[in-house]
């Protein structure tokens, strides 16, 4: 490549620029042009705070309900009490897994994904704890590894290998130890809520970082765009990693080791809600309210033929992933449901398609 | 205007290729990383595969995906065996958040240790030729995490203390530097004068192009002895190739203190996650990660894209590109270099624009570790790429820079410059504040 001295450069380069805008017909060309807010700023905004901030709100709700089922089981142990805390764990399920396309942020930076949601759990250390009698201190068990705490760690904790633990199977260390994991999740899901809404470790709002998109000194998204491709990108991540991770490892290996959620049988509720996820990230409302004035769903257009697609091939997705006969980690190893296994993620993998091919240009150009 | 009118005329009449080096053509765009240039600036830019792979390479980079992944357990289990008895984390990605750097954090959860504390004493017999000596009881770097029942090597916290400085314009400005204190845990005292070092995770993409770069091509990039007097010398790394059993050119790690790729994860694999490997196994010769993964997690970090710079025709990133060559910082960060053959085909061959010269340049006491590394001094640290460097707080919001997270900003890192980099560092201080700006900006178009 000739190495113009600078001068020489600098009064070329609006020639060269236009050159490769008039003649550029290489594929792999730079998308070189000055980051317009070519996208409308109120659809970042209104992911925010009508998408990103109410789930994660709905998360701490959902992971206070369930400590304190936790800890009404821990004082008066019965059937009901676990019943009720197996409830409120499926119920907590629901907004983490509806978070899953948007795992960017503070959910990353400050640990509270892994801290949440570490897989596999690590039964040997835990069974060690469980036998010893350390005293379980706020400090020590910030100190346990996360795959001895969060969802998965709860989870095998209240229902056991093969989902059939009774109240009668606890010790009292084991409701020691599930009360002090179930404090720590209403602790960082505290956190991770605030982070977006008031800041957090000193920090300003992560909301306002997103809802400010191509705002002057925006580091993180100095466009509109970049925010819009951030949502996009989101989603088409995690349908990739349903159809092609959570779904494909354990089915292709055939080994119901490799199944998120194994203990609650929850893991097709999971996929599930991952979908919802893409879905309300796509319309811009979660659970909370019931309209957008804007969204990647407007932009695109409402009710026009892409749009229509889009929700069709959601729903036939979601379809799909019901037609799998429950619970997973048998059907993974039953040739019987093969097929439908397959359907489901041919179903997924198709609307990633449609996000990649279709939705994804919408906001890059 | 006519010059121009002319090149224009020149330009309709040319028929452009798709390389950037058709005679006589004007210089395309470049592509950060040649073929597998990708585009995208979300916090998932560090994470894509590099879109020209072959089947065979994108089947083997999903494996790698999973392995990178791996959140690792104390055996037995039965997913992920093999974490501990000491480590810092639990996972490749536990460190590398998104691929990127990680946080200048250590302790406990959530923010489980991510900067690392690498050791050694500075007399006393080495294991190999330039290799660093070890302290007893730690090795070369401090693991302060363990599995249950096993007692960590140390408790360590980081300080950070503030010092006062001033641009040339009179703005103030504040830079901290860590104080890194290590308490063992068996209550033991520290052997005196042990020498530290602390290590911020580097983002892992684009790997396989830098690995691919030609050992010659750095060799003529190197000036060791400044013969030609510019006061920028370039030094190539020596360190021990566990493999071949001899000394090898390094080229990874804040200090060029690894020579591959292969040694440079199974390293992090054994010390980081206290798994070991096929290259460092047990007394025995077992390895509780297999050869396979150990292949797919490195084929992953040499794999993945390369994003795309943005915003190349704005007028402020153009100026603080000018500004970026003119005050000389182009001399390291050298913004192009060419690969040559690879055993991955699809990084061979690339002219790729990484902003480094893989060589090590004394930065400076103010940077200075004090902490020999194969043959690099204490004071001398490998040009780091900065390519993506503009998706840092995309990627990862709040994350900070240099090779111990010390540097809040970009302007802060340039400030801490020193040695061979103060002639740039200092024409940075005393440009006006919009000149200042518009070098961050281009460092941002990155």
């Amino acid at each position: 490549m000739p190495r113009f001295s600078l001068p020489l450069r600098l009064m070329l380069a609006p020639v060269l620029v236009s050159g490769a805008l008039t003649l550029g017909a290489c594929n792999d060309e730079d998308c070189c042009s000055v980051p317009q807010d070519t996208v409308d700023a109120a659809i970042i905004s209104t992911f925010a705070d009508q998408v990103v901030v109410p789930t994660y709100q709905d998360l701490a709700t959902s992971l206070t309900t369930l400590d304190s089922a936790a800890r009404a089981l821990q004082a008066d142990p019965s059937q009901e009490r676990l019943t009720a805390a197996k409830t409120a764990w499926f119920a907590a399920r629901i907004p983490w897994e509806e978070s899953e396309s948007f795992l960017f942020g503070p959910v990353d930076s400050y640990g509270f994904d892994p801290a949440l949601d570490s897989w596999p759990v690590n039964r040997t250390d835990l069974d060690a704890v469980l036998a010893s009698n350390d005293p379980l201190t706020a400090e020590y068990v910030r100190n346990l590894q996360e795959t001895q705490k969060g969802f998965h760690t709860v989870e095998y904790l209240l229902f056991g290998d093969g989902g059939t633990k009774q109240v009668g199977d606890f010790t009292t260390r084991q409701f020691e130890y599930l009360t002090a994991i179930t404090l720590e999740m209403k602790t960082i899901s505290t956190s991770l809520s605030d982070a977006w809404t008031k800041g957090f470790d000193g920090r300003p709002p992560y909301r306002d970082t997103l809802a400010n998109a191509g705002q002057s000194g925006n580091t993180a998204y100095p466009s509109t765009q970049a925010a819009a491709q951030e949502m996009v990108g989101g989603i088409i991540n995690i349908l990739d990693e349903v159809a092609n991770g959570k779904i494909a490892d354990p089915y292709d290996a055939k080994d119901p080791n490799l199944v998120e959620s194994q203990f609650a049988y929850n893991s097709l509720s999971d996929f599930s809600n991952n979908l919802d996820s893409v879905l309300h990230v796509y319309r811009g409302f979660g659970d909370t309210v019931a309209t957008a004035q804007h969204s990647l769903r407007t932009l695109v257009g409402a009710n026009s033929a892409l749009d229509t697609r889009i929700i069709s091939e959601l729903d036939a997705a979601q379809d799909a992933l019901a037609r799998i006969p429950e619970p997973f980690r048998e059907s993974i190893r039953d040739p019987a449901s093969a097929d439908e296994i397959e359907a489901a993620q041919a179903a997924i993998r198709k609307l990633q398609t449609t996000f990649e091919s279709e939705v994804l240009p919408l906001v890059t150009r | 205007m006519r010059r121009a009118l002319l090149m224009m005329g020149a330009l309709l009449l040319w028929t452009p290729g798709c390389g950037e080096d058709a005679p006589g053509a004007p210089a395309a765009p470049p592509r950060a990383g040649g073929a597998t240039t990708i585009d995208d600036r979300t916090s998932l830019a560090f994470a894509q595969p590099a879109p020209n792979l072959s089947p065979e390479g994108q089947a083997l980079h999903r494996v790698g995906d999973g392995a990178f992944a791996a959140v690792f357990v104390p055996a037995p289990a039965p997913v992920n065996p093999g974490l501990g008895p000491v480590y810092n984390n639990t996972s490749c990605n536990g460190c590398h958040l998104r691929n990127g750097r990680g946080m200048p954090v250590m302790g406990p959860g959530p923010q489980r240790t991510q900067l690392l504390v690498r050791v050694s004493l500075p007399d006393g017999t080495p294991e190999h030729p330039n290799g660093a000596v070890p302290v007893p009881g730690f090795g070369f770097q401090v693991q302060d995490q363990a599995n249950y029942g096993v007692r960590p090597e140390a408790a360590v916290t980081v300080e950070w203390v503030e010092t006062q400085g001033r641009y040339a314009d009179g703005t103030p400005y504040s830079l901290r530097t860590p104080r890194v204190s290590i308490s063992p845990k068996d209550g033991a005292s520290l052997p005196e004068r042990m020498l530290t070092s602390l290590r911020l995770p580097p983002p892992v993409f684009g790997l396989g192009l830098l690995e691919a770069v030609d050992v010659s091509t750095l060799r003529a990039l190197a000036d060791p002895d400044d013969r030609n007097g510019d006061g920028i010398s370039g030094r190539m790394n020596e360190v021990w190739d566990v493999a071949a059993r001899a000394l090898a050119p390094g080229r990874f790690g804040w200090k060029a203190n690894s020579p591959h790729l292969t040694q440079q994860s199974a390293e992090a694999y054994v010390n980081d996650m206290g798994v070991t490997n096929p290259l460092f196994p047990e007394a025995d010769g077992t390895h509780e990660l297999s050869r396979d993964t150990l292949e797919a997690a490195v084929f992953y970090s040499q794999s993945l894209g390369v994003p795309a710079r943005t915003a190349l025709d704005d007028a402020e990133v153009k100026r603080g590109e000018a500004l970026f060559q003119t005050l000389g910082c182009e001399q390291c960060h050298r913004e192009s270099l060419e690969t040559g053959a690879y055993p991955v085909a699809e990084m061979a061959h690339q002219r790729i624009h990484p902003y480094t010269d893989l060589l090590l340049h004394d930065l400076g006491p103010g940077l200075a570790d004090g902490r020999p590394d194969g043959a690099a001094t204490g004071a001398e640290w490998r040009t780091p790429a900065l390519w993506g460097l503009g998706l840092t707080q995309t990627v990862l919001p709040y994350a900070t820079y240099l090779h111990d997270g010390r540097a809040l900003t970009l302007e802060e890192a340039i400030l801490w410059h020193g040695g061979e980099a103060e002639t740039a560092r200092e024409g940075f201080r005393v440009l006006s504040a919009e000149d200042r700006a518009a070098v961050v900006e281009f460092l941002g178009s990155l």
